[in-house]
């Protein structure tokens, strides 16, 4: 699941993980993704930290409440220390200032997968 | 984002008087010379940067290149400033940013960049510039190009602009329609809603007042009443995509204002019909989104017509095809005719063959009211090829010109009169399935012999199999075939007329932040530079497969290496497929491509940058002038001091900063000097066997010419011209000497950037008749372009650059240039022949290359 308010990310990323072969799904704003994780349950969860509405960390919040083993990766175009360290803390899988390298960002993925 | 004056405290006028109100001082404008080179290099950087995350590795948004753009042109008006206070603002750089500037921050904001107010609604053809593409569409675009550049028999016209469409839809109340369809607010009966709008649509005044203005110019130029061809030139049209067939054309229309009325209202509308809302759809556009300009061409009185394919679009092979059938080119475009087929495989002296006479048993014709109608072909004209072969001939010449100044395979209309001249109707490019070699697997072959490994710098990824051509002298680019692996000892943004057909580059020097390198990836041709030995590793002519890693590794392999890479690039197609990546994408057109290439040629201008690179490009290719002047000036008059040399070149050395180890004497020996440049030259200079110690004889007419020449033939004259001075620094060169009657200036930076760093020499004049001091020049200049120079000579001056090399390259070449000085100081006198330009040619190659 990609979860950014901005159409290129999700677009572009989807683009690219389809082609190694993974299913996904892309939402514009956090409300309906979390809707549709109520009904399906996704092996990780990509979001940007900073949305109108519910952010990026009441994102993981919730999904870690919902299901504490899915993977959540969290990307942000306002790169900052205090962030990590707070994202990190909500045991973010990972963390990915924009713009992300689709090639780590698949490495990501691959490594949440496989733990 | 700021407003530009914000960025520029100081302001944009004169500053430059501020600081050299009087004539600056040599070291002063070093200094400010680095201090241009240095911002230059930051915003080359930043420029780079941008590219490469906007390439499709990387995920991006909005806010990313908001904050990159933002930073880029705070260090582009840092460098303005520098630049004018270099030059006493004496280039009007500063508009050319604003204008290109204005374009971008559009772009950033979300608006389609592009977009000019001051395009106006209605442009004659002939008035359309660069700043004006988005707002006449690519159509209109590309015919004035034709029209203009090329002079080519475009018959005149004019464009009605975005803008006034925007007015159109505006003036009739249906803007508030299409941006709810735009929003997605709206189905197709709201579509149909605003088609029908527009087809019923009034003019505002100020547009019908423009139209009509236009067609009374039109009509006063024309001898016979003549008709207009109105067709769609969409923004996004002739672009990335074709659009081809979507949008409508109505074809001899009156010239009169009610008529061109009706026909504007139906290519307006078209953007709404059925077939190009789900072609739209299809490309992921949203209905509504863009915007029609329209193009009023008058029409040709057609005995003849079809297309012109410039290479073939399935293969991509270098096969021309010319389709032509008789009357309006309709039924040739629509399929609706067998026509006649002429094919020619490009290359030297090819001529079109005819492979098929169509049946061509019905022809379109225009009716004598206004509009066309379909009628039978004659029968005795219908086994009858339309175009003789001289006109084939004519017309595949012009197609194969067009191609190559769009840089890419074209699909190009044309006409041609009952009067037998040819008209160019439109040209696109053409989109090729399968132009590059793209393989099944991944997977690296451990087994084929590879010919070179690692050593180098991967400026472009990917994986590319092609027939090597190594560059023996700029003057081949033009000719290079498509697909060639184009390798050359330098790396030169002169490669980007070539750079669509090739498959890749391979340099022996050259680094990742060269004009050249920003443009490969611009183009995405995989490319690696400073290998040091790819022309020596790879023949004329032999087959490679490149494999060129995004982790600066690279390998190439002898032949054609089947099945490796391949997959990885379906995804990047995908994503250049997204309509929102190329909008956002869109706006590096206005910053990575370089259209300056050639700083000797007359449009080195302002007004000719369109790009942020092409401002970069003169403020330093200017900057270097500044110096060279100034040093000039500083060498008739600073403190000299012998430089001391095995041979009587009778140069001083006037330091302005590090050029020399302190000693106080009044003579230097060459270890005492720490200018590097210097060093390199002196030495090629000293080089054994090179200095004719014993003066050469001349003949009668050699001396009489000698005693008659002027005085002055230095580029500036001045006094200087007595002296054989070297100003120097650390890092740079500024060689003024005069051997006799002949002069020679040699300005060089030599750092450890090697973006920063140039050669620029000038040679003039000499002691012999004309044609003697013409041949030296031939064969310096012939010298020169086999070591990556760029040049221009006449009569008995040559002026030849060369820059971006790594600072060793750079020494190497000083090394030969003080050679070739050596060598060619007297040689002139025994040029009798033109022959002999060849053999002393090969005499000097066997001196350069020894030791």
């Amino acid at each position: 699941m990609i979860i950014d308010d901005e159409k290129i990310v999700g677009d572009m990323a989807k683009i690219s993980l389809e082609q190694d072969g993974y299913e996904v799904e892309t939402f514009l704003n956090a409300g309906p993704a979390l809707e549709r994780l109520k009904d399906v349950k996704f092996d990780v969860v990509v979001t940007d930290f900073k949305m109108k509405g519910i952010d990026g960390l009441e994102v993981l919040r919730i999904v870690k409440n919902l299901y504490p083993e899915v993977k959540v990766i969290m990307i942000t175009a306002f790169a900052n220390l205090d962030v990590a360290i707070e994202a990190l803390r909500g045991e973010v899988h990972d963390f990915f200032p924009k713009p992300v390298k689709i090639k780590e960002l698949k490495e990501s993925i691959r490594k949440a997968l496989t733990r | 984002m700021k407003r530009l004056p914000d960025l520029l405290k100081h302001g944009w006028k004169r500053t430059g008087r501020a600081l050299f109100g009087r004539r600056a001082e040599v070291g002063e404008v070093f200094a400010k010379f680095r201090d241009v080179l240095e911002s230059n290099n930051r915003a080359l950087e930043l420029m780079t940067d941008m590219g490469e995350k906007l390439g499709g590795d990387y995920l991006f948004d909005s806010v990313y290149i908001m904050n990159a753009y933002g930073e880029l042109r705070s260090r582009i008006a840092a460098s303005i400033e520098s630049f004018n206070l270099l030059t006493g603002a004496r280039y009007d750089i500063a508009a050319a940013f604003r204008r290109v500037d204005s374009m971008i921050v559009k772009g950033v904001g979300g608006e389609p960049p592009g977009f000019s107010e001051e395009a106006g609604r209605v442009i004659l053809l002939d008035d359309i510039t660069v700043v004006m593409a988005r707002e006449v569409g690519g159509k209109n675009y590309n015919l004035s190009r034709m029209r203009k550049d090329l002079g080519l028999p475009v018959p005149e016209g004019f464009a009605v602009s975005a803008h006034a469409y925007d007015e159109f839809i505006a003036h009739n109340g249906i803007d508030k329609m299409v941006d709810a369809v735009r929003a997605g607010q709206g189905g197709e009966e709201e579509i149909k809603e605003i088609r029908d709008h527009i087809l019923s649509g009034s003019f505002p005044e100020p547009l019908e007042g423009a139209i009509t203005s236009a067609l009374r110019g039109l009509r006063g130029r024309r001898k016979e009443e003549g008709f207009l061809a109105v067709r769609s030139s969409a923004e996004e049209e002739d672009g990335e995509h074709s659009f081809a067939g979507q949008f409508e054309t109505v074809l001899n229309v009156p010239i009169e204002i009610g008529a061109v009325k009706e026909a504007y209202r139906k290519v307006a509308a078209s953007l709404f019909s059925a077939s190009s809302v789900a072609y739209q759809r299809s490309l992921g556009y949203r209905i509504g989104s863009i915007r029609m300009a329209v193009g009023c061409v008058a029409m040709v009185d057609t005995e003849a017509s079809g297309v012109v394919f410039t290479a073939d679009p399935v293969s991509g092979k270098e096969t021309l095809a010319i389709h032509a059938a008789w009357g309006l080119g309709t039924l040739v475009v629509g399929g609706g005719v067998e026509s006649d087929l002429y094919v020619m495989e490009k290359g030297p002296g090819a001529a079109p063959e005819l492979m098929r006479t169509g049946s061509k048993e019905s022809m379109t014709v225009r009716s004598e009211t206004g509009g066309i109608k379909e009628v039978e072909t004659p029968c005795e004209m219908r086994r009858r090829a339309c175009l003789s072969a001289v006109q084939a001939q004519e017309l595949a010449e012009m197609a194969l010109r067009i191609e190559g100044y769009f840089g890419g395979p074209q699909d190009i209309e044309w006409a041609l009169g009952k009067d037998g001249v040819f008209s160019i109707l439109q040209s696109r490019p053409l989109k090729i399935q399968a132009r590059r070699r793209a393989a099944e697997r991944a997977g690296m072959p451990s087994d084929h012999p590879v010919l070179m490994r690692d050593r180098g710098h991967v400026v472009q990824r990917g994986v590319v199999s092609g027939k090597v051509h190594v560059l023996k002298s700029p003057d081949e680019i033009d000719g290079l075939p498509r697909g060639a692996v184009l390798v050359a000892k330098n790396d030169s943004p002169q490669f980007v007329s070539a750079m669509p057909r090739l498959a890749a580059i391979i340099t022996d020097t050259g680094s990742p932040a060269s004009h050249m390198a920003s443009i490969c990836r611009e183009f995405r041709i995989p490319s690696v530079v400073n290998t040091r030995t790819a022309t020596q590793a790879l023949r004329q002519g032999q087959e490679i497969t490149l494999v060129a890693d995004d982790e600066d590794r690279f390998t190439v392999y002898d032949g054609l290496v089947e099945g490796i890479g391949g997959q990885a690039d379906d995804a990047r197609t995908g994503i250049e497929e997204l309509l929102e990546f190329r909008r956002k994408k869109y706006l590096m057109r206005f910053i990575a491509p370089l259209h300056l290439i050639n700083p000797l040629t007359d449009d080195f201008t302002p007004e000719r940058c369109g790009t942020i690179h092409d401002i970069l490009r003169f403020m330093h290719e200017k900057a270097v002038q500044e110096l060279i002047c100034a040093s000039v000036r500083a060498s008739s008059k600073g403190t000299l001091k012998k430089l001391v040399l095995p041979v009587p070149a009778g140069i001083h050395v006037i330091d302005i900063g590090g050029g020399l180890s302190p000693e106080d004497s009044g003579s230097v020996t060459l270890q005492q000097v720490a200018c590097e440049p210097l060093r390199a030259v002196a030495e090629g200079m000293a080089h054994p066997g090179l200095w004719q110690s014993e003066a050469v004889a001349l003949g009668a007419k050699d001396f009489l010419t000698s005693m008659m020449r002027m005085e002055d033939i230095t580029a500036d004259g001045g006094s200087s011209a007595s002296r054989n001075v070297a100003v120097i620094s650390k890092e740079y060169l500024n060689l003024t000497v005069r051997f006799g009657y002949h002069f020679c200036l040699l300005d060089c930076y030599c750092s450890k950037r090697a973006a920063n760093n140039h050669v620029y020499f000038r040679f003039a004049g000499g002691a012999t008749d004309i044609t003697k001091r013409s041949r030296r020049i031939q064969l310096i200049a012939e010298i020169m372009k086999e070591n990556g120079f760029i040049s221009v000579s006449k009569g008995d001056l040559i002026t030849a650059r060369l820059s971006g090399l790594e600072r060793e390259d750079i020494l190497s070449i000083l090394d030969l240039t003080g050679r070739l000085i050596a060598f060619t100081r007297q040689l002139d006198a025994v040029l009798n022949d033109d022959r002999d330009i060849e053999k002393y040619k090969k005499e000097f190659a066997g001196i350069a290359t020894g030791g």
